[in-house]
């Protein structure tokens, strides 16, 4: 669906794009929760309970579909989900030890750009051509590495009718990109611009300076190359990562849709079979430590009307046995507009659009965090609140309530997830990476379902520390940085990212 | 459907769409025939059946068995062009409104109660229509009517509410329009392109505006436009049709009808003459350069053929702006556009950021000479088939899940009264011609019909030590 306002604003995402992405993470939906009414005593919850609506007490019980699962001679693993009710095909590749976490430290971007170079040129078709034959079938493509990744993401989607016709072509531009060198110096003239762009948006810069925060000299810390390191980036650098990181062992394909799955693994064979195997096998990353002390990180953005706060710290990866109670803890926290964040910064303070939380449990131990964008004057009250509901979880168990309705949502929406092929290969993929045994997301509702207050709070106790998170605060620094103060250190940055000294650390002084 | 265009978009409660995507249910569609090769279509049709009530609610179903999941979209017939003077991003802030609870609804608990069944829902507001929906489980149908006719017929509207929504629509106003680089960049193009107050201003409205807001304007605005017989009620998924229209009947039957509302002036005059402004954006790094043509409203004929025109130009990185501006002369970091499907006159827009140092009149220039050469030597046969099939795919996307049929549906019904149009679309751009494109052009791309609109960075005043 496109409208003239998305077309505007597909502009923006080009101009924009690291910035976009990094936009607020909001969760599915969820729990219902209280909010606050005074920072003295705990609050209540804002919700007002008429109890007259008819409700169906019998919860959907959830079908899991699972899609087939071949390994090719070379190790490709291929999934695949039969789904006939539209004439379309998704693809997915997940190229596992490829992405931006894996490549040296001296070579910044080298993985993300091998990804967005694969497009740029083959063997035989130039760019302009591949650019030409996808619009042509009416297929996309789309292939991405990011720092804090594992993998490479190569995504494609068109038409069923001609998928034999598009599909080589993501064949072709995955297994012989040819990386010339005029498109390489094209590209980074555009990341350039990026790069400038996306230091006007405020949402890009607590990103960027949280991850800094909490990753600290771990390689998720970094979200983006640099004017500097991307000049460095080579063609036969490009050419040799691919060669030694894009390995169908490594790989695994999803395709959904509008397929016949005994039709489609000999053609498969055919695309991919001159892919070599090799012995190389990615290994997870040893997981970055929490920070011990609570800092504040101010940017110093002028002319800003609010302050983006961004806050959190190093928790849990995805093999983690506190997965679900975290997953608990998050929806009943800031999971969703029915949460105790939103139900108090927005909902009972008026402070802000909207208030949140989330955690990235990957490969290694991501962050936890709450965040939201508020009026400049209330950034001292929307701090108060937001140490309320933070301490809260950790202090006081979870009403029985509270905690079965947070469950209850991630049951049913999980439930009502599996309608889509999307959904379904993204718990297949997830359960394939992580080598989860074969029932686990059959097993997932009763896992989430056996979570206690006691788990609730023992995770909030063990994670949510507000005496050592580390908190990000983008705005107008004339007016914030007193405020900000009184939560911890202050270090102050502008908006390139530089670190301001002390002493001249007066912003918005000439 | 492809091309019906969802549009703007100020979302009630902290945009749940992530949410709402992320339970994204089952399509429907009954291929039917079988699979021609090539570039033929193999046909989707959605089914589609009507029924109007006594009080005049129409009621609109597309069942689709293949999941236990529904949707229901309720399409209210007012947006920000029936807002008075003095009370710009009314309509959206009503909205707000309609999530504060009513006679047998509590504050909040709408809400809590689709999250805890594990559904999703929101509200819009756009230029011509706001529009409420959940979806949810199928044995939850009872649930999602009761709260859709409960806020219909008895909302709840206190100051208390009035006062926290507005803080809440202020903080989105500052969060998406006055904290964002290019914020006001596309609330100045509706201002100097349009002449009519009805499109002339944003959605969000201004600060002043929403302040001036009171609760009379509240109470005001629900009787004149929250009718049964000013609203359409899509249902779209897993349900019996006899069993859910006795069920609608039940639920919303008996809200009484309201006296229809006024309508909005939307002509629009000519244009006699190029308009140009240029807006210094301190949050911006980049310059930006917009283009604007005062066109026809949606869904007529020579706006299919502008919306192809559109695609041509600026669709897919093959397309004529994106290789010769982005990739051959490096002078754009992107480019995007099309016509507005509105349903008052619309604007076909190009939008295109500079790269550092480049200059915007450079880039203007270069595009003017290429809209020319669409004039002259029209569009190619190949260029129109790929713009087609690419509808089709985006169509298809965007139907795919209950909601995104029933949005489709909605808005074909209330901005052009024709719920059908969503089986129609395929077959009205598959008949557009070459030489349809470059009449458009011809008729609607001209200079007096032109607005530019100009944003270069201001330089912020050099703040805390270094910049």
């Amino acid at each position: 669906m496109k409208t003239k306002s998305d077309k505007f604003s597909s502009v923006l995402r080009v101009l924009l794009p690291a910035a976009l992405t990094v936009a607020i993470a909001i969760p599915a939906s969820a729990q219902m929760g209280g909010g606050g009414q005074s920072t003295q005593s705990p609050p209540l919850s804002q919700v007002e309970r008429k109890n007259r609506a008819p409700i169906s007490k019998e919860v959907l019980q959830p079908k899991l579909p699972k899609p087939s699962e071949t390994t090719l001679p070379n190790g490709l693993t291929v999934l695949i989900l039969e789904d006939h009710r539209l004439p379309m095909v998704n693809v997915q590749f997940q190229i596992n030890g490829s992405g931006g976490l894996c490549e040296p430290s001296s070579t910044p971007g080298l993985a993300g750009f091998t990804a967005q170079m694969l497009r740029e040129g083959t063997a035989t078709r130039t760019s302009k051509q591949i650019a030409e034959d996808v619009d042509r079938l009416g297929a996309s493509f789309g292939a991405n590495a990011t720092f804090s990744a594992m993998n490479t993401g190569v995504n494609a989607s068109g038409l069923s009718e001609n998928f034999d016709q598009w599909m080589p072509i993501v064949a072709d531009v995955l297994l012989h990109p040819s990386f010339p060198a005029s498109e390489l110096d094209n590209l980074k003239q555009r990341t350039k611009a990026s790069l400038q762009a996306q230091r006007g948006n405020a949402a890009f810069l607590a990103l960027e300076r949280f991850n800094k925060a909490v990753y600290g000299n771990f390689p998720a810390a970094t979200m983006t190359t640099t004017v500097e390191t991307l000049d460095a980036l080579k063609p036969e650098a490009l050419a040799q990562w691919h060669h030694d990181h894009y390995l169908p062992q490594n790989t695994i394909l999803a395709i959904s849709g509008d397929v016949q799955t005994a039709a489609l693994l000999p053609k498969l064979r055919q695309w991919f079979d001159e892919w070599q195997k090799t012995d190389v096998k990615p290994v997870f990353p040893a997981s970055p430590s929490p920070a011990t002390a609570r800092k504040v990180f101010l940017v110093d953005r002028p002319n800003s009307v609010q302050t983006n706060l961004y806050m959190g710290n190093i928790a849990i990866d995805r093999r983690s046995p506190d997965y679900y109670a975290m997953n608990v803890l998050n929806r009943i926290l800031g999971g969703s507009a029915a949460a105790r964040l939103f139900m108090n910064l927005r909902e009972n303070k008026g402070y802000t659009y909207g208030a949140y939380s989330s955690f990235a449990a990957v490969s290694y131990a991501g962050p936890w965090n709450a965040n939201s964008e508020v009026r400049t004057d209330v950034t001292d009250g929307a701090m108060t609140e937001f140490l309320v509901e933070l301490n809260r979880i950790r202090d006081e168990k979870v009403p029985t309530t509270e905690l079965e309705e947070a469950k209850r949502s991630i049951v049913a929406s999980f439930a009502l997830s599996l309608e889509s092929p999307q959904s379904i290969m993204s718990y297949a993929i997830t359960r394939k990476i992580f080598g989860f045994p074969e029932d686990y997301w059959d097993k997932y509702p009763a896992q989430i379902m056996a979570v206690t207050a006691d788990d609730v709070q023992r995770v909030g106790q063990k994670y949510i520390n507000p005496a050592t998170m580390q908190i990000v605060a983008v705005g107008d620094g004339t007016k914030i940085k007193s405020v900000m103060e009184k939560y911890g250190p202050v270090e102050l940055y502008t908006t390139e990212g530089k670190p301001v000294a002390a002493k001249s650390a007066t912003p918005g002084s000439n | 459907m492809g091309r019906m265009k969802l549009a703007v978009v100020f979302c009630m409660s902290a945009c749940l769409l992530a949410g709402v995507l992320a339970i994204q249910p089952r399509p429907v569609v009954a291929a039917d025939g079988g699979r021609p090769p090539a570039a033929t279509a193999a046909t989707v049709h959605i089914p589609i059946q009507q029924t109007t009530l006594k009080n005049g609610l129409k009621v609109i179903f597309s069942e689709d068995h293949t999941a236990p999941t529904y949707s229901i979209v309720v399409e209210y017939n007012v947006g920000s062009r029936n807002e008075r003077p003095g009370r710009t991003g009314f309509a959206h802030l009503f909205e707000h409104m309609m999530f504060q609870g009513s006679e047998n609804v509590g504050k909040g608990e709408m809400n809590m109660l689709v999250t805890n069944n594990g559904g999703g829902m929101n509200g819009t507001t756009d230029k011509d229509r706001t529009v409420y929906y959940e979806t949810l489980p199928s044995n939850q149908l009872d649930l999602g009517l009761f709260m859709e006719s409960d806020r219909m017929r008895a909302l709840a509207i206190t100051q208390p509410n009035l006062d926290n929504q507005r803080n809440a629509v202020q903080e989105e106003r500052r969060l998406r329009v006055d904290n964002q680089p290019y914020g006001k960049t596309f609330e100045k193009i509706d201002e100097v392109a349009y002449d009519n107050p009805a499109y002339k201003h944003s959605v969000i409205g201004s600060m002043a505006d929403l302040n001036a807001a009171s609760l009379e304007d509240v109470i005001g605005f629900f009787k004149t436009y929250y009718a049964p017989n000013n609203a359409i009620l899509i249902l779209v998924g897993d349900f019996n049709h006899d069993e859910a229209l006795a069920k609608i009947t039940k639920s919303f039957g008996d809200i009484p009808r309201g006296p229809a509302p006024p309508a909005v002036d939307m002509t629009e005059p000519a244009q006699t003459g190029e308009r140009t402004a240029t807006i210094e954006d301190p949050l911006a790094r980049l310059t930006r350069l917009d283009i604007a043509y005062k066109v026809v409203p949606g869904n007529t004929p020579d706006w299919y053929a502008l919306d192809v025109l559109g695609d041509i130009l600026m669709s897919g990185q093959s397309s004529r702006l994106f290789q010769e501006f982005v990739k051959d002369k490096q002078i754009a970091t992107g480019v995007g556009g099309g016509p507005g499907q509105d349903r008052g006159p619309a604007l076909f827009g190009i939008g295109a950021g500079l790269r550092p140092g480049k200059d915007p009149a450079e880039l203007e220039k270069g595009i003017l000479a290429d809209i020319e050469k669409v004039k002259t030597d029209g569009v190619t046969q190949a260029e129109l088939e790929k713009t087609i099939i690419r509808d089709r795919v985006n169509h298809y996307s965007g139907i795919q899940g209950t909601l995104g049929r029933g949005f489709a549906i909605g808005e074909a019904a209330v901005n052009f009264n024709d719920p059908e149009l969503i089986n129609k679309v395929d077959d009205i751009y598959a008949k557009v011609t070459p030489a349809d494109v470059k009449r458009v052009a011809q008729k609607y791309l001209t200079d007096n019909n032109r607005t530019v609109i100009i944003t270069v960075p201001k330089p912020a005043a050099p703040a805390a030590g270094n910049q």
